[in-house]
């Protein structure tokens, strides 16, 4: 019997190897021990020992080729053996070549193919994409109400950091009953709104304070939202907390019907007395000023001061048709014009500036919550409420500041303040002076809270 | 509930947390001519946090048996005998010295069943005084037992009460597999009821030890004291924490931190090993994988040990791991949804 | 005591115990060529470390232990295991990786043990057993079960911390353990000149206050009788002892072994010194047995094998669900 030639497992992680080149040819004379052939792994080449003694009868694979593990290569033959003409099992490079090259061609067609995204699975997230809007920050649990309640994500204001939803919000976005009577009663012009109920808290964003000193609150004023208080923020510096809560109906506080001002003032203090804070200096903006001396008049020993900047509630005089253009613009172009109104000097609304406004308010439901809310609070252009009498009760340190050529709201309002308010009307300033001219605003401000946290004793 | 599974006569005493594990070797040395205590001064010293402490004089020298200081050979000794017939207890003096014998530990004891293919047995118990506070600084305050927790055959338990450190230690004893018991040195003192007799504690059971609708705290040992403590101080606050003392981390009771969280929606774990890749990165992950992800409304918190070694100066000491205003802190923000 | 110049095992043990010591050999080496066999076909997967050339140790040192008694082996372990009573068969299902093998296939080649004759296990770390075994020795002294552990370790370990480790506390509480160092001259590539202080391991016994020998390894009578003293030490109580079998093993440390590090000469002088044609030649002079018995001895052992290969190849494979299964006791998972 002549001994067989295996390629040997010479690597633990091999399973064929490149029989690199032979030391012997057919016919020779070979000891057992002597090399026989090289053998070339992905780490190694190395020599193959020859397994026994005598004449190399037959190789059976050709050098170059790559052979799998354990195959037969060559026969040894004793020396007197009779060499056949044929070897035992016969040649296997050329089938060796082929039975790899189907294996390769396998091993290709198992390769999963990046596929298009056809089945993009969920209704959720297919939704989101469809309406080309980000998808919206939201907590699992939120996703899972959203799910099985069927209210879609991106119509919830989220009341948590970052403006996360969190499955409370949706809870409260369950869809009010629609009967035939809710659809007989919106008027044409209203798309239909999702009423969110009254108890749903309002969206606060906080920013901590570098130093100690009570935390400012700031509420703004009718179609704006928290964002507008930046410039001022920054005037302001960081040595305070600063606390925004945005109105009902405004940036992403919920939607919701609100019968008068005294139930919008009302929840304004709920959102108020959540926050862990034991004093606080409040800053309110136009109708935010009126909302802020409303608390004031309310929560009087939580107030450590009380700024008010253009603040709705001094007199009946407002400017309906910007307050309408603003809250109705569809598009930056028709938004543009009403908020120059706003500002003294036309040019301090630039078009990037009426952009962003805009993209904040492209809720179709927003605008219309936004619209009905004016009719309610600002009935045939007039103000429908009073703050002169709860300002009257402030017994705090207590500011006014004013634009002069405000044309929304007269600066002249504020000659209707209590003799304990300090007035500062400022040139070059408009309805908005804290985005007009934020330091001039912060100043008195700034001025405000410190007599605001001494002691009243050494006041 | 909480309740080991004790005999229903036990009564119920005071002791301190390493008076219970006395007890519960003292039981075991009596009942059981198999068990040997090992370790580094543990006899006529009494171990150096005083925990063996008289056994010798009761059970005599060759049953606890001072080793050299050898952790290495040691741990391994007391492999051999488990493998053998004996029911070891061998006491790390510091569990940071376990490092010394990882070998045994982890290439040993932890894989012996299954290289041998379920054919033998290692049910040797290693006890390790774990955990800082005591101003012993980097070599002497660590605390592994997620280290020992990744590993595949060991299970590992970390009692927070001196009724579960007895509870523990006997179950261990009777596992017949490999046990990790990490005893932290500040508790050694803390007295608590402890019922006579032989009783264990599940290994791989948690115990609710606070219950609450507003936030989950999984904490282990130590860490479940400063966790009842911040929840004390939430309640007047109204919030209600949920707190979940572990006590195993291998196998680690996923159900209850599961059914917790879908309670609550908010986790914060507390743990006194370093945060990065730690017991709180499992059991985030866990929740992430789990059922109770759909009812998550905040994302996960966790308290861990600093990223770097544990310093002595007291105030960096203490910093260097959550203390109760941490807790408390990040608990509330979770609460009122802060984060 | 007819005639006292006849080597130790010839004296001490009857004609089948020593047919049986060569069987064992010759199983060792044709189990092993058989698993190197099998590894160039690529039945098998896993690297493994062949002990061809120093089966007269593994025999030797195993032939006075009964199956109380304890043996801790090394990565290069077939011999000991076969030394210890385990079935080839069983034992190349195990490298086949099929449940038929005594670990069901989750310990291969450096795990392979059956541990119910007494075979602690075979062991992937240098040094792992040592401690191990000096366990099972203090086992065997507080349950008083007469037994003694068979320590086998190479010439790398003694330079692993839990070697002194071990030995020291062996000698400190006196007891019933054997050391046996298989010095095959190698520790991989570095030899024990280059590795080791001292130049016999067995010098190392001083400092743990035990006795120690230096004995050819090849040689199975002088090891059986070293070792065979050791253990009557062991076993009345008076503590270790280490003995160093100077060996050498014929292939490389393992499939991966280029075999840079030693000349050709030096494998050629060593497969000169074949304990197996040694102690078969020794057992012929001494009219145990004759060529033709030694011939049947030898075949069996062949046939043995060949029919142990056909026995795992016919073997189950485990199932890929029951991957971790024995991870921990069964009432346990």
């Amino acid at each position: 019997m002549p001994t067989e030639v295996i390629l040997p497992k010479v690597d633990m992680d091999m399973d064929a190897g490149l029989l690199a080149q032979w030391h012997v040819a057919t016919g020779e004379h070979v000891e057992k021990g002597a090399a026989l052939f090289d053998i070339e792994t992905d780490k190694a080449a190395m020599e193959v020992e020859a397994p026994a003694s005598g004449i190399v009868g037959h190789i059976v694979a050709e050098a170059g080729s790559r052979i799998p593990v354990g195959q037969v290569v060559a026969w040894i033959y004793a020396e007197n053996e009779e060499i056949p003409d044929l070897p035992p099992g016969g040649t296997i490079s050329g089938d060796t070549g082929a039975a790899e090259q189907e294996a390769g061609r396998n091993e290709v067609a198992e390769v999963p193919q990046p596929t298009a995204p056809a089945a993009r699975g969920s209704d959720e997230a297919g939704a989101e994409n469809d309406s080309g809007s980000p998808r919206p920050r939201a907590t699992p649990a939120a996703r899972a109400a959203a799910r099985k309640s069927g209210v879609d994500l991106g119509r919830v204001a989220g009341s948590g950091p970052k403006g996360r939803i969190q499955a409370d919000d949706v809870m409260r976005q369950q869809p009010v009953s629609s009967g035939p009577a809710a659809v007989a009663g919106l008027s044409e012009a209203a798309p239909p709104v999702d009423w969110a109920e009254n108890q749903r808290p309002l969206a606060m964003t906080r920013r901590k304070g570098r130093a100690k000193g009570h935390p400012i609150l700031l509420i703004h004023g009718f179609a704006a939202d928290a964002s507008g208080w930046a410039p001022l923020e920054k005037a302001l510096g960081d040595a305070r907390e600063i606390i925004r809560i945005e109105l009902p109906c405004h940036g992403r506080s919920p939607l919701v019907r609100i019968g008068s001002f005294r139930e919008f003032t009302r929840m304004m203090v709920r959102a108020f007395d959540d926050l862990d804070v034991a004093q606080l200096h409040l800053v309110g903006h136009s109708l935010g000023g009126a909302v802020a001396a409303a608390i004031a008049d309310i929560r009087p020993r939580r107030i450590a001061s009380l700024s008010l900047i253009s603040p709705a509630g001094l007199g009946p005089e407002i400017d309906g048709a910007t307050l309408y253009g603003i809250a109705r613009a569809t598009r930056t172009d028709s938004l543009a014009p009403w908020l120059k109104r706003l500002a003294a000097r036309p040019d301090a609304i630039s078009h990037d500036f009426a952009k962003a406004a805009m993209m904040a308010r492209m809720e179709p439901e927003l605008r219309a919550a936004q619209v009905e809310l004016a009719d309610m609070l600002f009935p045939d252009g007039t103000q429908s409420f009073d703050l002169s009498a709860a300002m009257a009760r402030v017994d705090t340190p207590f500011k006014i500041v004013w634009g002069r050529q405000d044309r929304i709201l007269p600066w002249r309002h504020a000659l209707r303040a209590p003799d304990v308010a300090g007035l500062h009307l400022l040139d070059k300033a408009g309805h908005i002076p804290h985005i007009e001219r934020p330091e001039a605003v912060a100043l008195p401000l700034l001025e405000n809270f410190r007599t605001g946290e001494i002691p009243v004793q050494q006041r | 509930m909480n309740a080991p599974t004790r005999q229903p006569d036990a009564d119920i005493r005071e002791l301190s947390y390493s008076e219970a594990i006395r007890e519960a070797m003292g039981l075991a040395l009596e009942r059981d001519e198999r068990v040997v205590l090992m370790g580094e001064d543990i006899g006529v010293y009494g171990g150096a946090f005083q925990v063996t402490g008289d056994l010798v004089e009761r059970f005599g020298a060759d049953r606890v048996m001072d080793t050299p200081i050898s952790e290495l050979g040691g741990a391994g000794v007391a492999v051999g005998a488990a493998l053998t017939g004996l029911r070891p207890i061998y006491e790390f003096q510091f569990s940071d010295f376990a490092a010394l014998a990882m070998e045994q530990i982890v290439n040993q004891a932890a894989k012996m069943r299954y290289m041998l293919g379920g054919e033998a047995s290692v049910p040797v118990v290693f006890r390790m005084p774990a955990g800082s506070g005591t101003g012993a600084a980097a070599q002497h305050s660590q605390s592994f037992e997620a280290w020992f927790g990744h590993v595949p055959g060991l299970k590992v338990v970390q009692p927070s009460t001196p009724e579960d450190a007895k509870g523990l230690l006997l179950a261990a004893l009777e596992d017949p597999d490999p046990v990790v018991m990490f005893e932290h040195k500040l508790l050694y003192k803390m007295k608590g009821h402890v019922p006579e007799g032989w009783y264990t504690t599940p290994i791989g059971k948690s115990a609710i030890r606070r219950h609450g609708k507003d936030v989950t705290i999984v904490a282990s040992a130590i860490m479940v004291h400063r966790a009842l403590a911040a929840a004390e101080k939430l309640a007047g606050e109204g919030i209600e924490v949920e707190i979940i003392d572990l006590r195993s981390v291998r196998p680690i009771d996923g159900d209850a931190i599961i059914g917790s969280v879908k309670k609550t929606g908010r986790l914060l774990c507390v743990y006194e090993g370093v945060r990065t890749l730690g017991i709180g990165a499992e059991i985030s992950a866990m929740i992430a994988e789990s059922e109770a992800f759909d009812f998550l409304d905040a994302p996960v918190l966790r308290l861990g040990g600093a990223e770097a070694p544990i310093p002595y100066n007291p105030d960096l000491e203490k910093a260097a791991v959550p203390q109760i205003p941490d807790i408390e802190s990040a608990a509330r923000r979770l609460a009122r949804r802060e984060v | 005591m007819s005639d006292d110049n006849r080597p130790f095992a010839i004296r001490k043990y009857d004609a089948a115990r020593l047919r049986d010591a060569l069987r064992k050999m010759y199983l060792i080496r044709f189990f092993e060529e058989g698993a190197e066999d099998s590894y160039m076909r690529g039945l098998i997967h896993g690297t493994m470390h062949l002990s061809i050339g120093q089966e007269a140790s593994a025999v030797a040192s195993c032939i006075g232990l009964t199956d109380e008694d304890k043996i801790t082996s090394t990565h290069r372990g077939h011999g000991h295991c076969i030394s210890k009573g385990a079935e080839v068969g069983r034992m190349f299902a195990e490298f086949f990786g099929k449940e038929e093998g005594y670990c069901h296939g989750r310990g291969g080649s450096m795990h392979i043990a059956d541990v119910t004759k007494g075979n602690l296990g075979a062991n992937g770390i240098v040094g792992g057993g040592l401690p191990i075994a000096v366990g099972a020795g203090l086992t065997a002294k507080r349950l008083n079960t007469g037994a003694v552990a068979i320590c086998f370790f190479g010439d790398g370990a003694n330079n692993e911390g839990a070697f002194h480790e071990a030995l020291n506390m062996a000698a400190i509480w006196k007891l019933p353990v054997v050391f046996i160092c298989e010095n095959n001259k190698y520790g991989m590539s570095t030899s024990t000149e280059r590795s080791t202080a001292v130049k016999n391991i067995a010098e190392r016994a001083v400092a743990y206050a035990m006795p120690g020998h230096t004995v050819d390894g090849n040689d199975f009578s002088a090891v059986a009788e070293t070792v065979e003293t050791a253990i009557a030490r062991a076993r009345a109580g008076e503590g270790p002892s280490l003995i160093e079998n100077l060996t050498y093993r014929w292939r490389g440390h393992s499939k991966s072994d280029r075999n840079r590090y030693r000349t050709k000469q030096e494998i050629d002088e060593w497969i000169a010194r074949d304990p197996i044609q040694r102690f078969r030649k020794e057992l012929i002079e001494h009219a145990i047995l004759d060529e033709s018995e030694a011939e049947k001895v030898a075949t069996e052992a062949r046939q043995e094998v060949e029919a142990g290969i056909e026995f795992a190849k016919s073997g189950t494979a485990p199932r890929v669900s029951d991957l971790a299964r024995y991870v921990y006791a069964e009432e346990n998972a």
